[in-house]
């Protein structure tokens, strides 16, 4: 048998790549400050975003998104179905880690200012993912459908209602009607695994795509460090990667362990609870609409957004205002500080 | 970051990390009960034999099911372990190559269950057999039903069969021939008497000399615990006209709260405690049975129970046994044990104030009511103005069965567990009406009648004791004899009422 009718000669005759250029796609050299684990927070989100896939997927076999069997789905899931609380637990987990390590992410990237020339449109790709990773989250809680589900859903959609000018037409849209209804059920429910996976999935590849074209960004300070060293993505970059999946899936399982995903009372429309607190990643935000008007929280909070969606060119004019003073740092300094005191002031009210 | 060599350790080590932490999980899964998971049953070489042939016959497939769904064929109990018999044992007959008995008796769930079937034994469930010689036996055999000599045997009364006995408990014979002997079908199964089995009365006297019968709660052969937490089982004898617990429950807050948030009830959960396993409501096994956080399950139902409702005077539930020396567990004991199921719920002042209400309805009942008819049937009685020896043959005795038997229990069980329409219209209300309107006016003319007959001085003595019980406080009302400030305040109340519901002076 020819080598062109062996299976890898058919399988090479179907996908004509060069091998030389897979092995050289899979060898780049690694700038050499990534083998500091703080480096590594990009590739955690990755590795979380399989696992919420895999679990999200295992979820959907049983959970239905109606208001009459959507709570007591969820309940069969974590009561019934074999292995069930731990795959939720651990979607549960992962979905509060990815929140957590997406906003580590940003934070490294945005004091190390990974987003200058010519990376400004990856670091808007970047924040285009953490405003679709909140918007899972929202989502994702509403789907539970129980008081905490139905309340934020509430809450979420009168915050909608308050933008400017298009805010009554996109309530409507989100709500399905002037309610909450089955409707906004199946709204969050489409919008969790289908729109928001594909979104996330095309900025995750513009994301990388853009990482693999200009490179990893070296910062000031560890170029002069390691001086234009690299070392080889695999084995050593991929093993990194690897000890990093493997610690998460321990985490995850242990924290389904000990704290599985918990499951508040059902959803009553007739009563309002006591305390409505959403996420933990949503507290700065609570508070900050709890200490201003509607509108004007609501404002703000769309003036913070555009500020961190385009903060490469607002950091360029700073800079060129004030060159050398490090304002841009300080005012990074002082937003970091004040949504950390936002939300342990909301979560110890 | 370090070389490819510690991170492959590293990996290593987080890999067996990882394992371990699936073992954990693997152990939490198993330990989960599944609800609708099909169990996991052991079935022995003899059983499967049992099984190869009842399965395949209609008047056993059903049970064999049944039984594949129990606890007893998860921990591998089948068929011989429970039908097993000696040789010797009076009810044994040889199925193929094994002994056996049909019946299966406290005595042989004793085996396993050794602590249920020692409380079981010595409560009052275990004797409700014994009922040769009362009342409701003598209605079921003589005035009821007829048990005429046939071939020089009784026959029994086929009231009794399939009434009484199937909740009191029969006494479980074979069937033996004219020669005495014992009848065995063509497969060589023993004939069980028909006039006393099938049975599961819950004091059935079996041939082994166990007294009971545990699938009378514990319905074969599921041999549920969670079956037996339902009120429904025990509605199959505590209802009806005379003890109507199932009703009453059925009317009270503990039986609507346990119909609104059944599936709240966790009745599979083991142990089912109170307060822990379960908090929407208590069923009758919660409070006279089941474990609470202080005590252990008990299938002794008088642990729990301070009067007995059933005579025709109530009286604490260890009088009776006091008074033929017996030493029992004292009825404040019993309370306490109640009070402690109840406040797995209520406050301490909330029992008390109940058992206050409840004695004071048991106490007007006794004293209004149930001494002073009891009181003067005696009398009626023992002046032979009434026949003292044949039961139910003078109207006055139908009378006064009806008022303590039925109404009277009605009105006591109402108040015992707070079903509030029994204590008033099928309680108290009836008592009433029966003792005003037809016991003493039954009494009187008993009376009069032995005057006619020439028995002066009998009809004094009865008339004095019927004159010295209506000329008391609480019956003078029916004489017009009310005080004058007692008719003032019935008079004010009822021209009160009348303005504020028809507007009428």
């Amino acid at each position: 048998m020819g080598a062109r009718n062996s299976p890898l000669g058919w399988l090479r005759q179907s996908f004509p790549v060069d091998g030389e250029v897979l092995r050289e796609m899979s060898s780049e050299p690694i700038p050499n400050h990534l083998k500091r684990w703080w480096y590594a927070l990009g590739g955690t989100p990755a590795y979380l975003f399989i696992v919420l896939a895999a679990t999200g997927i295992s979820l959907t076999f049983y959970y239905r998104p109606s208001p009459e069997v959507a709570y007591e789905s969820v309940g069969r899931i974590t009561n019934e179905i074999r292995f069930g609380w731990l795959i939720r637990s651990v979607h549960h987990w992962a979905a509060n880690l990815m929140v957590l390590s997406v906003i580590l992410h940003v934070i490294r990237v945005f004091f190390t200012r990974a987003y200058r020339k010519p990376r400004e449109l990856n670091w808007m790709f970047g924040v285009g993912i953490l405003i679709v990773i909140f918007t899972f989250g929202f989502t994702g809680y509403s789907l539970v459908y129980e008081q905490l589900s139905y309340w934020a859903a509430v809450v979420g959609t009168n915050i909608a209602e308050a933008t400017p000018i298009v805010g009554p037409y996109l309530a409507t849209f989100m709500r399905g009607g002037v309610d909450i209804t089955s409707n906004t059920l199946t709204r969050m429910f489409v919008l969790h695994i289908g729109v928001l996976p594909t979104v996330i999935v095309i900025l995750l590849g513009l994301h990388i795509v853009q990482i693999r074209l200009h490179g990893v960004s070296i910062p000031d300070g560890e170029a002069k460090k390691d001086a234009g060293k690299t070392f080889p993505f695999f084995p050593n970059h991929l093993m990194t990667e690897l000890v990093i999946g493997l610690s998460l899936t321990i985490l995850l399982v242990v924290l389904a362990l000990i704290a599985p995903a918990p499951l508040g009372e059902p959803a009553n429309p007739n009563v309002t609870p006591e305390h409505i607190k959403p996420e933990w990643y949503f507290f700065a935000m609570f508070r900050w609409l709890k200490l201003t008007s509607f509108k004007v929280g609501v404002l703000g909070t769309m003036g913070f957004v555009g500020i961190f969606l385009f903060w490469p060119f607002i950091d360029r004019l700073i800079e060129r205002a004030f060159p050398g003073k490090g304002v841009a740092m300080w005012i990074g300094v002082l937003g970091v500080l004040t949504l950390i005191a936002f939300t342990i002031w909301e979560a110890f009210v | 970051m370090e070389s490819v060599k510690f991170k492959q350790v590293v990996i290593a080590i987080l890999g067996f990390i990882l394992l371990g932490a699936f073992v954990v999980v693997g152990y939490v899964e198993s330990m989960r009960r599944i609800p609708d998971a099909k169990p996991r049953i052991v079935v022995s070489a003899e059983n499967e034999k049992c099984l190869n042939c009842h399965e395949q016959q209609s008047n056993a497939r059903t049970v064999a099911q049944q039984w594949r769904e129990s606890t007893h064929a998860k921990r591998g109990v089948g068929c011989l372990e429970c039908h097993e018999a000696e040789a010797s044992d009076a009810d044994s007959f040889t199925h193929y190559t094994e002994t056996i008995a049909t019946v299966v008796t406290p005595g042989d769930c004793s085996r396993c269950h050794p602590a249920e079937f020692e409380q079981f034994q010595r409560s009052h469930h275990a004797d409700a057999g014994n009922i040769l010689g009362s009342l409701d036996n003598v209605l079921a055999e003589v005035i009821e039903g007829h048990m005429p000599v046939v071939h020089g045997k009784r026959l029994a009364s086929p009231a009794a069969v399939s009434g009484c006995k199937q909740c009191h408990g029969s006494v479980v014979t074979p069937l033996l021939d004219e020669n005495g002997d014992k009848t065995y079908r063509d497969s060589g199964v023993l004939v069980l008497d028909h006039n006393t089995w099938p049975n599961t009365g819950i004091g059935r006297l079996n041939p082994d000399g166990t007294k009971g019968s545990c699938a009378a709660c514990h319905n074969r052969h599921y041999f549920s615990a969670a079956q037996a937490r339902e009120p429904d089982d025990c509605g199959k004898c505590h209802l009806g006209p005379d003890h109507p617990q199932y009703e009453i429950y059925r009317e009270s807050k503990h039986g609507i709260n346990f119909i609104a948030h059944k599936d709240k009830m966790n009745l599979d959960a083991q142990p089912w405690i109170v307060g822990e396993d379960y908090v929407a409501a208590p069923t009758c096994a919660s409070c006279h049975m089941s474990a609470t956080p202080n005590q252990p399950v008990t299938h002794d139902v008088g642990e729990r129970i301070s009067w007995t409702l059933r005579p025709p005077i109530s009286e604490k539930v260890d009088a009776v046994a006091l008074k033929q020396g017996k030493d029992v567990m004292p009825w404040k004991e019993r309370r306490a044990n109640m009070t402690d199921v109840c406040v797995q719920c209520h406050s301490q002042q909330f029992v008390g104030s109940f058992y206050k209400q409840y004695d004071d309805l048991v106490n007007l009942y006794n004293d209004k009511f149930g001494r002073p008819a009891t009181d003067i049937i005696k009398s009626l009685k023992s002046n032979d103005l009434i026949t003292g020896d044949i039961a139910f043959d003078d109207k006055i005795e139908w009378t006064y069965f009806y008022l303590w038997h039925h109404e009277g229990r009605r009105a006591r069980m109402g108040a015992a567990m707070m079903g509030p329409d029994y204590t008033q219209w099928h309680g108290m209300f009836e008592v009433a009406d029966r003792f005003y309107m037809e016991f003493v006016p039954e009494a009187r003319e008993a009376v009069e009648h032995g005057r006619e007959s020439g028995k002066q001085a009998g009809a004094d003595a009865a008339q004095d004791v019927i004159d010295k019980i209506m000329a008391r406080d609480e019956h003078l009302w029916i004489q017009g004899k009310m005080s004058d400030e007692e008719r003032a305040a019935r008079e004010a109340a009822s021209d009160a009422f009348r303005k504020r519901y028809a507007g009428s002076e």
